[in-house]
């Protein structure tokens, strides 16, 4: 019984280029435990971002399982993993990636809608994720009125909106600066270990490491552990 | 779904606009071109269709044209009285000359029973009675002539005095108002020998009847009244070639409907990417896009009822132009439909999208 909200077993992947076949990921085991900040590090190409996408349900490997709360959702289908991805994974991405038209409340409220539970309760989680980014003043602006800090810290906002079991961030401070890089993964840190949750963050900025608990290091289709 | 679609509506609110104001004058035209294609047909065939009439029974080398067919009805009105149920239907076309019109008035002009089923009643002035008196009731459209009851008529050919003392509704015939005279006033006139007829009607279909006013005139066909309005001069090319008109008008505010909403879907596509890695669903999505080309037809079809409500309030009287709302409707209703169609297009991208595009992308 795998207790750990997220566990890879021996997955591999492998993508056509040209005539042959490259492995990606080859024969990689992870688990992410809850409270825990992970960082997984390594060159560009290395397969952080495959590594990333079967973690959170977006691919679906060649072979090995992926446990998500215990499921095996390796040979879902598209619905059922939408539906994977949005209770029980939030999402910050490289770019904040927000909808332009939604005020900052209405980007959290988009997710709860899509889950089906917009209510009271969801009412108030939002208001109190607002606060702990530090945006309650920043209720009804649009993203173009946001700093790059400030819309990153929506994203990390709108990830825990649904209140998932693991949170995956890919490269969340690459369009920042060093100052905003530390407070935005700083923040993330605090989050995690508040609200009791798996996260993974890929990166390739070692100095943002100490935020984390454990490291990662993916090195041609490998994950190994450390530095 | 609803708030997503309507708040990137309220958002980008140029750009949406802009499409709404295109589908908008060309349903405007859609319903000005079918208000003028009605109005026409009303102008051409209106007392046709008005005319409570089954059969027809016309020459059969008359092509089911009425003023290609003529009898002599004598004997039929010697061999089978009227009371059985049928009618003889004469046209004539007169120039007039109207103290009110500069110009001479074109009318056809149908003797009547005034008691029988042809005989359609006035809206406005007395009903015709079975005199010799030379009175008519004219269709109302005369009005914009200046023709007024009391008015008289004259014709100078055949040196006659027309007394207008009612007005009819829908009854024109080939762009022209059909004016009805007494059968028993036109008679009067001698200026034919015999009782003479472009066709027999018959209120409601009767077989043997049918048979034996064939057996009487022996040459001729009974046929529907469909047939004759097809027949009309003029009615069925003005009514093809303004239905093409529309047909193409749909067809192409449903392209640049589609077209557009396929850029913008395209513009999006990333959008919809991160959409979906965050757990939204293709039916949410595609639900979203359907409901905004929903929205925004709607809004156009209102503003262009509005504006063709406008149009026909300032068209010159005369002009003719149908306002009907029925036939609004039903056209709404089919550009709503080919619209949304239209935008399936664009769904079949959204469906497409990977939402692992959303990893590893700058904005």
């Amino acid at each position: 019984m795998i207790t750990a909200p997220l566990a890879l077993e021996n997955v591999t992947k492998a993508f056509k280029d040209g005539e042959q076949y490259i492995n990606i990921l080859e024969d990689i085991s992870f688990t992410a435990e809850k409270g825990k900040f992970t960082a997984v590090i390594g060159p560009s190409g290395s397969g952080k971002s495959t590594f990333l996408s079967i973690a959170g349900a977006l691919l679906t490997p060649d072979q090995g399982e992926v446990f998500v709360n215990s499921q095996s959702i390796a040979s879902y289908k598209d619905k059922k993993l939408a539906n994977v991805r949005l209770t029980s994974i939030g999402y910050i991405f490289q770019a904040a990636n927000l909808v332009p038209y939604l005020k900052v409340n209405e980007q959290l409220k988009l997710v709860a809608q899509m889950k089906g539970d917009w209510d009271r309760e969801a009412k108030q989680r939002l208001g109190q994720l607002l606060e702990s980014v530090g945006l309650k003043a920043r209720v009804n602006y649009y993203p173009h009125q946001l700093s790059g800090g400030e819309k990153q810290r929506v994203a990390i906002a709108r990830a825990f909106m649904n209140n998932p079991d693991i949170i995956l961030a890919d490269e969340p401070t690459a369009n920042l600066d060093q100052a905003r890089s530390d407070e935005i993964v700083a923040l993330m840190a605090k989050e995690v270990k508040e609200k009791d949750k798996a996260a993974v963050m890929v990166t390739h900025d070692e100095s943002l490491l100490k935020y984390c608990d454990t490291v990662y290091r993916m090195e041609q289709g490998k994950l190994i552990k450390g530095r | 779904m609803f708030s997503l679609a309507l708040k990137e509506i309220r958002f980008f609110k140029l750009k949406y606009s802009l499409i709404a104001f295109i589908l908008f004058l060309m349903a405007s035209l859609v319903f000005i071109v079918s208000g003028l294609a009605q109005g026409l047909s009303n102008d051409n065939i209106a007392a046709l269709e008005d005319m409570s009439v089954a059969r027809f029974y016309l020459q059969e080398d008359a092509e089911n044209r009425l003023d290609q067919s003529g009898y002599i009805i004598d004997e039929l009105e010697e061999e089978i009285p009227r009371e059985a149920g049928w009618q003889p239907l004469l046209t004539q076309m007169y120039r007039l000359d109207a103290a009110s019109s500069e110009t001479l008035l074109d009318v056809t002009l149908i003797p009547i029973d005034p008691e029988a089923f042809l005989y359609p009643g006035v809206i406005e002035g007395q009903n015709l009675t079975d005199s010799d008196a030379l009175e008519i009731v004219a269709d109302q459209t005369m009005k914009a002539d200046g023709v007024e009851i009391g008015d008289t008529l004259y014709e100078a050919d055949q040196d006659l005095t027309f007394t207008v003392v009612g007005f009819t509704e829908n009854q024109t015939y080939r762009h022209s108002p059909i004016i009805y005279v007494a059968e028993s006033a036109f008679y009067n006139l001698d200026l034919t020998p015999h009782q003479v007829a472009n066709a027999i009607v018959i209120e409601e279909v009767n077989q043997e009847l049918q048979a034996d006013i064939n057996q009487v005139l022996n040459d001729g066909d009974w046929v529907e009244k469909d047939a004759i309005i097809q027949a009309v001069p003029g009615h069925s090319s003005e009514q093809m070639s303004l239905m093409m008109m529309i047909a193409f008008l749909i067809v192409i505010a449903v392209f640049v409907l589609a077209a557009f909403f396929y850029i913008l879907t395209i513009q999006k596509l990333n959008q919809f990417g991160v959409l979906k890695a965050i757990g939204a669903k293709n039916i949410f999505l595609v639900g979203a896009t359907l409901l905004q080309v929903f929205c925004l037809t709607m809004i156009s079809l209102i503003l262009a009822t509005g504006f063709t409500i406008f149009v026909s309030n300032i068209l010159p009287e005369g002009m003719p132009f149908e306002f009907d709302l029925s036939l609004i409707a039903s056209y709404s209703i089919i550009i709503l439909i080919v619209s949304l169609l239209g935008s399936l297009l664009s769904s079949t991208r959204i469906v497409k999208v990977d939402p692992q595009q959303a990893m590893g992308r700058t904005e």
